[in-house]
């Protein structure tokens, strides 16, 4: 029997079914928060045996199309401010540009461990501060909301709206609101930078959106997958440039996620906003966890801490058990309330019809 | 959209789905030799490949779960 290239390695029917199950979990996450399902995906990939840079360069092939259906679908729903994707996009392909090279100068002084080190502190700095914050915002929306109030635009972003700089305003119709490039270009940017590091840029993107601009949570999870779509077609070209695309696992993955990311763009219209910020926050903040546990075999292999032998082999798959686990409360919130939400639309009477655009 | 009418096109959908997918199987490694090439316009394959998929399946997966009677609604205002 013919072989194939080493680095494409033989699928067998379980890890087919693996993918396919971790796939959907990872598109309801992405339908419904914009963006996650990368962060456990590639490691997923390489526990079967793919080599690290495939694994990233099927990963991204997978997350390109299946941001274009989720964005679409959100699109219907009127949630996505396509205007204000565009131009975050933009800047986020700078971002990932400078934040590859970045990565790239701190593998070649620190080789792959400095690097693994770099991207599990940069996972840690960033999902522990932006995920406290979040959970914290969705903590007191959600008193809010039991009170019967609305969404409010945090204090900063009001700030940000207020600035009046001139021939920089921009105005963004669905997210309703106006404020200067020169805030939305290092937002993108800081949302490349994190992609090319951690490959979720959203988590910086959409809390971003929120509580820097002032779009609503629904607003900038949707658009959040105009990014996502734009950046992943801009990294898979990169990747098929080189001959590094996997299709197979690619499209296994994407068979999965198609009905993960359909199920959690229609989620979206049946809870309040609040639950978003919270899978976010539950998400980043036990993705912090997991990267937190595998951080000291990074610095023992670099020679700066001591670890026993048992230790290096338990931490990594511990580390990775909490980013299943992450995964999996997401999906656990989103369902409970998609059956909330459900339960209620039917307690109410006959559903409300979404107006389709 | 009649209940006849969602089921022609999830049918529809759902075989054109599976056909891919079958390809993809049966000539695995035709299409791996081919979608890894790095001249020329080869590797264009794996971003059409992608959205064709995209289309064929994310077609099937939308009619699938109205099928099922999960269908959006808007949020209380």
């Amino acid at each position: 029997m013919e072989q194939i290239a080493p680095h494409f390695v033989e699928l067998a029917a379980s890890n087919v079914v693996g993918l396919l199950l971790i796939g959907f979990v990872g598109g309801l996450v992405s339908g419904f928060i914009g963006s996650g399902g990368a962060f456990v995906l590639t490691p997923a990939m390489m526990s079967i045996g793919v080599p690290a840079v495939v694994a990233v360069a099927s990963n991204i092939c997978h997350k390109f199309p299946k941001a274009l259906v989720g964005a679409y679908k959100r699109h219907q729903f009127g949630q996505v401010d396509v205007k204000l994707g565009l131009v975050m996009s933009a800047s986020a392909a700078a971002g990932v540009w400078v934040g590859a090279d970045v990565q790239n100068a701190i593998k070649e002084s620190f080789g792959e461990a400095g690097s693994n080190l770099y991207v599990s502190l940069a996972f840690v700095i960033v999902l522990v501060l932006v995920g406290s914050f979040v959970l914290h915002d969705a903590i007191g929306s959600l008193r809010s909301d039991a009170r019967g109030a609305q969404e409010v635009t945090s204090r900063l972003a009001r700030w940000v709206q207020s600035i009046e700089i001139p021939y920089t305003m921009m105005h963004f119709k669905t997210s309703n609101v106006r404020v200067s490039a020169l805030f939305t270009i290092p937002l993108g940017f800081a949302t490349g930078m994190l992609a090319a590091t951690i490959a979720v840029g959203g988590f910086i993107g959409v809390p971003g959106m929120i509580y820097v601009l002032g779009a609503p949570a629904l607003v900038a999870s949707a658009t959040e997958l105009v990014i996502a779509f734009v950046m992943g077609l801009g990294g898979t070209i990169k990747y098929a440039l080189h001959g590094l695309v996997d299709i197979r696992l690619a499209l296994i993955l994407l068979a999965g996620s198609l009905f993960g990311v359909q199920l959690g763009a229609i989620g979206t219209t049946y809870v309040k906003p609040y639950v978003i910020k919270l899978v976010m926050a539950a998400i980043m903040l036990i993705v912090a966890v997991s990267r937190g546990l595998v951080a000291p075999v990074y610095l023992a292999q670099l020679g700066v801490i001591d670890l026993g032998g048992a230790m290096m082999r338990w931490l990594p798959m511990l580390s990775f058990a909490f980013m299943v686990l992450a995964l999996c409360v997401g999906g656990f919130i989103i369902a409970g309330a998609m059956l909330r939400g459900h339960r209620a639309m039917l307690l109410q009477g006959k559903p409300q019809a979404v107006e389709i655009k | 959209m009649t209940k006849g009418d969602l089921y022609l096109k999830l049918g529809v959908s759902g075989a054109i789905s599976a056909s891919l997918y079958f390809l993809l199987y049966f000539y695995e490694r035709e299409i791996l030799e081919s979608f890894t090439q790095t001249d020329g316009l080869y590797p264009a394959l794996p971003i059409i490949a992608a959205f064709v998929f995209s289309f064929a399946h994310g077609a099937f997966t939308a009619y699938f779960w109205e099928a099922l009677g999960v269908t959006p609604r808007r949020p209380e205002a």
